[in-house]
């Protein structure tokens, strides 16, 4: 274990503020320059049941939560129970007295404090931050400014609250943790904002989705965000009519992203088609839950990949990608939209419960962005489906005295309708050098991450290559981790030299849907390490499950 | 204006779609010398014999697929509001595969034209009973009659607040075109219903050159829009109803066009390093 990550850990029932306390956490340590990153454990629920939130930072760089904490603030007996467990060597664990009842715990009577500022359910969250602001030292005064900054509301009540819980809690506990500042201040994103943000500074006009979580606060901060990013954000009447208006916007020249998880994708993949025949340019982000079907709506699973680079029916191109970090989606969202519109085609930018809605420090730069440039008609006859050497057919938007036709049914190159052998073979041959083009295309990006080098080499994708390094982080375990970003077209030309040996896989499925994957397009044999319980990797659990399975080579 | 194309017609000969076909030339010929340019005029259709009228005519738009047309153009006009966007739809269409979206860009006043050619049965696959079709029709799903009563569109859009609701009948064109060059103008959900027989398999016309009827002016409320909605010894057709209520895109985003206004790359790097740094 890293001796310079301190992580924190608040549990509660929903409706108690968990969250939030998580979040302020999450600030707090951000604006002491340190990387952070926050993962909060939730049900789908409105009230009650049982959630936590965990926070774990570290002076300059981390990539994932660790489960065990340095302090365990408990607001009732399940999650005391639950969390016992997960306290670190000379670790704190606090818990509200009220609901615990165990005399060798530090207990604070956290309810009944709570309820001299009614509703009391609410207050308990401040109180869970006053815990951690006296466990590392923040004297009331301090206390006091984070409270008015983070609980604007009712804030009087919450101050108060708070000072009390701070006067409660034993002096030889205050001070238990010094947290260092770290080296920069760095922005906290979740991965569904840094999704939003690049697709935004790459040239998004309108986001269309339906709600769905994990994918739903894509649509939330959008919305309301939209006028002062100047975007439109729209929620129609279900996930087919938003891949539809995505269509529709599109041929009117939009920068069209749409968003759901794994039902509403799956809804949507009759459009997804039509982008793929009317060569049309729209962006799916598909965020997936814990499958199949409506799954387990509020955790994680890697298991819709096999899903997203086969969505719709039809030969066409599609370009699917899943970033590895909240930093990476930021970039790579800006990315799939240039390419999308590049190539005329739909994408998939691939998530996950774990990505999409853990918060993380990052950098990002929106001036290091991709912006979508797509090849535009500029004069003479107008044919929409022009057959060019690169099957990339420019574009012309509506109004225009030149007759724009898109169409569904196989069609000449002015976008009439057809049956005939000629055109129909024509066609298919300019939709496949287009791929070809892509694939070209594609070479000159970075399409593969790698950390370290030599021996032995570890394979991960998406969400689990955060957990993965942060393994190797937490461990002496010295490899090399390859993270292919682009999963269609697939990399292959960088991973030549992997060809006919055998790797480790990490994944969050209970298939091996990656490791199939490596074999089938790279010819890359793999030990696969799957976890499929809907809770992301913990580093140090993943650690050890690493040093076993490189023990037996 | 030419209006027509190369593709070859494959329409049945008497088919209801020609009447419609001739109507939208001269509506888009009318609108024309009215101020609305044929280049803003963009159309879109769903699949079966109607939406052949996409390759018929020397128009730009997107071909869509059944029963999505009316989310497609929702799209187009939502991107660039300064389009006028209208989508032809079979009945399989708008009342079968699509009927969620017809609903809910009536209820959101979405500013679209949407033109039903409403023949009552599945031509292109060759005969099967559609939402519309009379209970008992026979056909190729349903060889002992179809056992569900039809769909009253009409009433079903002037509850769901359709602001503009017009019936036509493809053998009376001039009143078509006209109720079209409305419904276009209109500025709100337009749904033009129009009466169409399918020589193959439903053929109508002695019905409807018997019960049609030319409304000699527009009901001036609700109520009376949904009484001729709901006659059926008289098939009345012009415009039904006719109201005002803000439409969709100017709730959204009042004067903004997404397209004609997006911003610079320039100005998102400001405003997204802006909020970063919150």
């Amino acid at each position: 274990m890293k001796k310079d990550v301190f992580t924190y850990l608040v549990a509660g029932k929903a409706g108690e503020g968990v969250k939030k306390a998580g979040s302020v956490a999450a600030h707090l340590f951000a604006d002491m320059k340190r990387a952070v990153f926050e993962m909060d454990d939730y049900q789908s629920l409105i009230k009650g049941g049982h959630n936590f939130s965990v926070v774990s930072t570290a002076p300059a760089e981390i990539s994932n939560h660790y489960m065990e904490a340095d302090l365990v603030v408990a607001h009732d007996a399940r999650s005391y129970t639950i969390h016992r467990e997960h306290i670190k060597e000379h670790g704190l664990l606090i818990v509200n007295s009220d609901e615990v009842e165990n005399t060798e715990v530090i207990g604070i009577p956290m309810t009944t404090e709570a309820k001299k500022y009614p509703p009391a359910d609410l207050r308990l969250g401040v109180g869970s931050v006053a815990v951690l602001a006296a466990a590392i030292g923040f004297d009331e005064r301090t206390l006091e400014q984070l409270i008015r900054k983070e609980y604007p509301k009712d804030v009087e009540k919450n101050v108060e609250y708070a000072k009390t819980i701070h006067a409660l809690i034993p002096s030889e506990v205050k001070g238990t943790f010094t947290i260092n500042l770290g080296d920069r201040k760095r922005p906290l994103l979740t991965g569904n904002e840094a999704a939003a943000l690049g697709a935004v500074a790459a040239g998004l006009d309108i986001y269309i989705a339906y709600p769905m979580t994990p994918s739903s606060s894509i649509l939330h901060f959008l919305a309301a965000l939209d006028r002062d990013l100047g975007i439109v954000t729209i929620h129609p009447e279900n996930e087919i009519a938003v891949a539809n208006m995505a269509i529709g916007a599109a041929f009117a020249g939009a920068k069209t992203m749409v968003g759901s998880s794994g039902g509403g994708m799956a809804l949507m993949e009759e459009a997804f088609s039509l982008a793929g025949m009317t060569e049309t340019p729209v962006l799916f982000v598909l965020s997936s839950r814990s499958g199949p079907s409506t799954g387990v709506p509020t955790y994680t699973e890697q298991a819709d990949l096999r899903f997203a680079l086969n969505q719709g029916h039809g030969d066409f191109l599609r370009i699917v990608a899943a970033p590895g970090s909240i930093e990476e989606t930021f970039y790579c969202t800006a990315e799939l939209l240039k390419l999308v519109w590049r190539f005329q085609t739909p994408g998939v930018l691939l998530l996950d419960k774990h990505i999409s809605e853990s918060s993380m420090t990052v950098d990002v730069q929106p001036e290091k962005c991709a912006w979508v440039s797509p090849v535009l008609h500029t004069s003479g006859e107008y044919k929409r489906y022009s057959n060019t050497d690169e099957g990339v057919s420019p574009l012309l938007f509506p109004p225009s005295k030149e007759l724009i036709k898109w169409n569904s049914y196989e069609h000449d190159e002015l976008g009439i309708t057809t049956d005939k052998a000629d055109n129909i073979a024509q066609m298919h041959d300019k939709r496949r050098r287009k791929s070809d083009a892509a694939r070209e295309y594609l070479k000159k990006l970075q399409t593969v991450n790698t950390y370290g080098d030599g021996d032995p080499v570890i394979f991960t994708y998406g969400s689990s290559t955060m957990g993965v390094l942060e393994a190797l982080r937490a461990s002496s375990i010295k490899a090399r981790v390859v993270q292919p970003i682009y999963l269609e077209p697939f990399p292959v030309w960088e991973l030549t030299q992997y060809q006919g040996t055998t790797v480790i896989a990490v994944e969050q499925n209970s298939t091996g849907q990656f490791a199939a994957l490596l074999k089938e397009k790279a010819g890359i044999e793999s030990r696969c390490i799957r976890k499929y319980d809907g809770r992301p990797f913990d580093p140090e659990d993943l650690a050890a499950v690493l040093e076993e399975v490189l023990s037996w080579s | 204006m030419e209006l027509g194309t190369y593709a070859e017609n494959t329409w049945c000969k008497g088919c209801g779609n020609f009447g419609i076909l001739t109507a939208v030339k001269r509506a888009v010929k009318i609108l024309a010398e009215r101020g609305i340019p044929k280049e803003y005029l963009v159309i879109s259709a769903g699949i079966g014999c109607h939406a052949k009228i996409f390759d018929y005519l020397n128009m730009s738009g997107l071909y869509s697929i059944h029963g999505r047309s009316m989310a497609t153009i929702q799209g187009m006009k939502v991107a660039n509001p300064d389009l006028k966007v209208i989508t032809f739809a079979g009945d399989g269409d708008a009342y079968g595969e699509g009927i969620a979206h017809v609903i809910f860009a009536a209820k959101r006043n979405a500013d679209i034209t949407v033109v039903v050619h409403n023949n009552g049965v599945y031509g292109l696959t060759t005969g099967q009973y559609t939402p519309t079709s009379e209970k008992g029709f026979k056909g190729r799903s349903t060889p002992r009659g179809s056992i569900e009563e039809p769909l009253n569109p009409l009433t079903l859009l002037l509850e769901a607040g359709a602001t503009f609701l017009g019936r036509a009948y493809s053998g009376k064109i001039d009143n078509m075109a006209h109720t079209m060059v409305r419904a276009v103008e209109h500025e709100g959900f337009s749904f033009i219903d129009v009466l169409q027989p399918c020589v193959s398999y439903n053929n109508t016309y002695n019905l409807y050159n018997e019960l049609t009827e030319e409304l000699d002016e527009t009901p001036r409320t609700l109520k009376e829009a949904l009484e001729i909605a709901r006659t059926k010894d008289r098939l009345y057709i012009g415009t039904i109803y006719e109201t005002e209520k803000p439409v969709f895109h100017k709730e959204l985003y009042g004067d903004w066009n997404p397209v004609v206004d997006s911003l610079s790359r320039e100005e998102r790097i400001k405003r997204i390093n802006n909020l970063l740094k919150k």
